[in-house]
């Protein structure tokens, strides 16, 4: 990932350097925020075409601004402006993977698709935390409140997803590990 | 069970993404993205600048315009604006040289206005006059995608880079319109749907379009072909369909007919004219040897209702690429003229000329690349 750097004029070239590296990891960060591949694409083509508006006289790390547009515009902007699609399932996206055998990996794979239902900041915060890897702290500034709102709908979002996998264990154990009732 | 959850809610996010990758040509799209974005925020304040009598005269309403059970579109239009430097689609080689004259009748009364355009590739020029043939307005698009617009009326000038090259033609513009909606904006729109939700053109060979018009003029000044738009209007798979084909296909079709021999400035040519019934009555001249049309009488309906009716007249010479044609494709900066931003020039030029040549302002900028 580029450095912060204080050049006076940057090229596209650059630009396109930095996306050929980082872009795949953008787009994961962005399908994870907003639950489809179609609007992760559009979300991250959006956040890219505003760099790319500022980008000669850019001065920052791109990445991270690339990553708090795209947590704006799925939390708020996005929505605001009328461009937010319909909230997919992950459950009807082409993303989702094979369910393996074991009931532990159908877990995980639920726990993303329940991570869908909680509201957008929650969800953004779960994604900076868990996905990004962020700190409380570095994730309060990305998004620009305070850590402490970070901490709370960090866990009020992670409570929810615990109740909800609670629902979802339990029906799983009702109906067994190929999705029929014993 | 915290740590738990939250290991496989990392490890949940790993798997769900683990496929995807970013697709090619991110900036570019975000470039054509923004440029499209730019071209609209001209256009829309420019015509903000505009009086609702302007907009009054630039709605045409084209009654009967027949609907399209076919393809489950509601109602089709063709709008006449510009004959514009599409024709450039017929001979890549030559320059299309177009003398333009439109008249829009309102009440009883007619405005003309004139215009004079070249094309030529990627670069295209036109010079609006007023009734009285005093040049208004000259726009133009170079090679390198630099569009300038010189206002005779303010004296001032402006130039910018990356708006996107018409790819409609401000000749045609195409708005399938939902129902009781029957109104259009000449040039505003673009040879696709005019709603994201609303009809959908369906590929399919002899569409019922009402008018030839689109066929003939390419709406995309670097391509040969239609626009994708267009292409899906009219159901053809090929790339790119040069004018003379696409009037043969035209015919083909019964969308135009031949109606014999007709000498037009000199030029034995053949009449081709559209059907009866066609809420645009147009006619084309071509020669026999390549069909390549030498003028084009369009016309949309009359009606009782006060619609302005619009009757223009291209006619097109076909120039040899010499160095004193191509010159004409330049738009020259008059002596002493001030440049500003684009958007002041345009707003000069809709104060200045109001609703009488409103349809004839330099709307070309909406006009990006394909989407």
């Amino acid at each position: 990932m580029p450095a912060n750097r204080s050049s006076a004029d940057r090229s596209t070239a650059e630009l396109e350097r930095f996306l050929t590296e980082r872009a795949d990891h953008l787009l994961r960060t962005a399908v994870l925020l907003t639950g489809s591949r179609e609007t992760g694409e559009d979300l991250l083509q959006t956040a890219v075409e505003r760099l790319l508006r500022r980008w000669r006289r850019f001065d920052g790390n791109p990445e991270a601004y690339l990553r708090r547009t795209l947590c704006n515009l799925a939390t708020d902007g996005y929505r605001r402006a009328g461009r937010w699609r319909q909230k997919e399932r992950l459950l009807r996206t082409g993303a989702v993977q094979a369910h393996d055998a074991t009931g532990e990996v159908d877990l995980r794979d639920a726990l993303v698709r329940l991570l869908l239902q909680l509201p957008a900041r929650q969800r953004a915060v779960l994604v900076l935390r868990y996905w990004e890897q962020l700190t409380d702290s570095e994730t309060a500034a990305l998004l620009g409140c305070a850590e402490g709102s970070v901490k709370s709908a960090g866990s009020r979002g992670l409570a929810r997803l615990r109740e909800l996998a609670e629902d979802w264990t339990d029906t799983a154990a009702l109906c067994g590990p190929n999705g029929k009732r014993s | 069970m915290n740590s738990d959850l939250e290991d496989m809610l990392r490890e949940g996010m790993e798997r769900f993404t683990a496929d995807l990758r970013a697709p090619a040509g991110l900036i570019r799209h975000a470039a054509q993205r923004r440029r499209r974005r730019l071209a609209l925020r001209s256009v829309t304040g420019a015509a903000t600048a505009l009086t609702a009598g302007a907009v009054a005269l630039v709605a045409v309403i084209l009654p009967g315009a027949p609907a399209a059970p076919a393809t489950g579109i509601d109602a089709t239009a063709y709008v006449v604006q510009h004959v514009s430097s599409a024709l450039t689609a017929a001979e890549p080689g030559d320059i299309a040289q177009i003398a333009v004259t439109r008249s829009v009748t309102t009440g009883g009364k007619t405005v003309t206005t004139t215009a004079q355009e070249w094309s030529y590739g990627d670069q295209w020029r036109s010079v609006t006059n007023s009734s009285a043939g005093q040049p208004l307005y000259d726009e133009g698009y170079s090679a390198a995608g630099v569009y300038t617009l010189v206002s005779y009326l303010t004296r001032t000038w402006a130039r910018e880079r990356g708006i996107g090259h018409p790819t409609a033609p401000a000749a045609i513009g195409l708005l399938l319109l939902r129902p009781g909606i029957k109104a259009w904006l000449p040039g505003l729109f673009r040879l696709r749907p005019a709603h994201p939700n609303g009809a959908v053109l369906v590929p399919r060979l002899c569409l019922p379009v009402v008018s030839a018009s689109p066929l003939l003029f390419q709406p995309g000044l670097p391509a040969l072909g239609f626009s994708a738009g267009l292409q899906a209007a009219a159901g053809f798979s090929a790339p790119s369909l040069p004018a003379a084909r696409a009037l043969r296909n035209a015919i083909a079709c019964g969308i135009l007919a031949d109606a014999g021999r007709q000498s037009v400035g000199g030029i034995e040519t053949i009449k081709l004219k559209s059907r009866p019934n066609s809420p645009i009555s147009e006619t084309i001249w071509v020669t026999p040897h390549n069909y390549l049309p030498v003028r084009v009488v369009i016309t949309s309906s009359a009606s009782s209702d006060g619609t302005p009716v619009v009757r223009q007249t291209a006619d097109i010479a076909w120039l040899q690429p010499t160095a004193q044609n191509l010159a004409k494709l330049s738009v020259p900066i008059p002596a002493g003229y001030r440049r500003v931003s684009l958007i002041k020039v345009l707003l000069g030029i809709a104060k200045r000329t109001g609703p009488r040549l409103a349809g004839n302002l330099p709307l070309r900028l909406l006009y990006g690349k394909p989407w």
